[in-house]
């Protein structure tokens, strides 16, 4: 076995090097100093790359799975059984569904005309329309990057990574949909819009021009309601454990990505 | 050989509990490796294991549970991320713990040996790190990699070689 033999089956597992391969080593120096340097070296190696951090609540998270797949199964099941159970039985139950179908349409009926008739008037508070101006206020810090996001230059998009570097410490992930990965971001940083609560501002570009979405940990607000200024207009939005607002130029319809973000932002703490 | 968790004989909520406990930490090393984000590589490793719940049944021989399991990763990888995969690497700082306990100098290693590492090229990258943090053998990884036993020995050295190289321990490169 000449080195370069032998150095190919050196390293092609140092660890466990076969009979004959020791057997050379044992019987020439120049042979034994490229096995022990390469033990060595792998020995540091892994002692190197098994130091990688695991998050400590990812076990946890793994083991809840078959109960989480239960739990969506059994869901799944009832739904199908009662549909399945229905669906058998047609012409028995069509009198009890016309009844049924009359009596759910009283309800709803009754349910309208009561909200409109006794419900307050809907509006926010004064503390919920201070912090929307908050964050029509905090806009223009970024104004630079909206501009040149509206004049639709070929800018760098912003990966995921990126992205839910930004939006980590809110608590809040951006889920790898279809959806959200087609959303063209251009700017994803944590912000501070209100002191002592963290937030993430990431800017789409859109044919509508730049769109802007924060995330943000404070209270939930009590309604969904609208902000505008002279050029803004946007939406806050009140989610699971905080706000996420929606601001575009005062002319852009925000409905598509209001949809797109209250499905694929997960608040994970 | 990689180990094997003890699952003849139990339920399936048990033979998955072992599963995870046995290998959830060499999966997610290794994905953190593939998707190059700790985020990412954590939803990498739940879908996993999402994936080997729903179809542990179709696992028959425990002995491949380890080879089993990393193949799901590296297709859900091929799947969910990698069309999207920046060329951003928090590998560094964040993921590998800092020991003060650690010689100065070992640092210097370390640090060296992560950049190497990422420097290599994916068909020498893989191998390596599956025999490194997976602990497969070659015909372990030749299966999980769908390659020939003597392509992966020979992507093996030559990752170990460029690695020597570029420590200053080897001056031939890898030409075999």
């Amino acid at each position: 076995m000449n080195e370069a033999d032998f150095r190919k089956r050196i390293y092609s597992n140092p660890l466990e090097p076969d009979q004959e391969t020791l057997e050379q080593a044992s019987g020439d120096p120049q042979l034994r100093k490229i096995l022990d340097e390469t033990q060595k070296m792998e020995a540091e190696m892994q002692g190197i790359l098994n130091t990688i951090d695991v998050p400590s609540g990812l076990k946890a998270r793994l083991l809840a799975i078959p109960e989480a797949e239960n739990f969506n199964q059994g869901a799944a099941h009832t739904t199908t059984q009662t549909l399945e159970q229905l669906a058998g039985k047609p012409a028995a139950n069509a009198n009890y569904f016309q009844y049924f179908a009359i009596a759910a349409t009283l309800v709803l009926a009754l349910g309208v005309s009561f909200s409109l008739t006794f419900a307050p008037t809907a509006a926010p508070n004064p503390a919920e329309i201070a912090f929307g101006n908050e964050v029509l206020e905090h806009l223009y810090h970024e104004i630079t990057e909206i501009g040149a996001i509206n004049r639709g230059g070929e800018l760098p998009a912003v990966g995921l990574p990126m992205i839910r570097n930004a939006m980590a410490p809110v608590g809040t992930q951006l889920t790898a949909s279809s959806a959200s990965m087609a959303a063209s971001v251009k700017f994803a940083k944590p912000c501070i819009i209100v002191p002592a609560f963290d937030s993430a501002h990431l800017i789409l570009q859109s044919p509508q021009g730049a769109v802007n979405v924060f995330v943000i940990n404070n209270s939930p607000v009590s309604m969904e309601y609208s902000i505008n200024d002279d050029r803004f207009s946007g939406v806050v939005i009140p989610m699971d454990k905080g706000n996420m607002i929606l601001v575009g130029e005062s002319n852009a319809d925000l409905s598509e990505y209001k949809k797109l973000f209250a499905e694929n932002v997960d608040w994970v703490i | 050989m990689s180990e094997i968790p003890v699952l003849h004989g139990s339920t399936k909520k048990e033979r998955y509990e072992s599963l995870v406990a046995a290998f959830y930490q060499d999966l997610f090393r290794y994905a953190i490796w593939l998707c190059k984000n700790h985020a990412l590589a954590e939803d990498l490793v739940q879908e996993t294991f999402l994936r080997a719940w729903r179809s542990l049944d179709s696992l028959l021989n425990d002995k491949a549970a380890k080879a089993w399991l990393f193949t799901i990763l590296r297709r859900e990888n091929a799947r969910l991320y990698e069309r999207y995969r920046p060329e951003l690497v928090d590998i560094d700082g964040q993921s590998i713990a800092d020991s003060d306990e650690q010689e100065p100098e070992f640092k210097m290693d370390r640090e060296l040996l992560v950049n190497a590492i990422k420097r290599l090229e994916a068909d020498y990258r893989e191998p390596l790190l599956l025999q490194v943090v997976g602990g497969f053998s070659g015909k372990e990884i030749a299966e999980i990699l769908e390659l020939n036993n003597n392509t992966v020995m020979t992507r093996l050295f030559r990752a170990r070689a460029k690695l020597k190289t570029e420590f200053g321990l080897d001056s031939e490169e890898a030409n075999d």
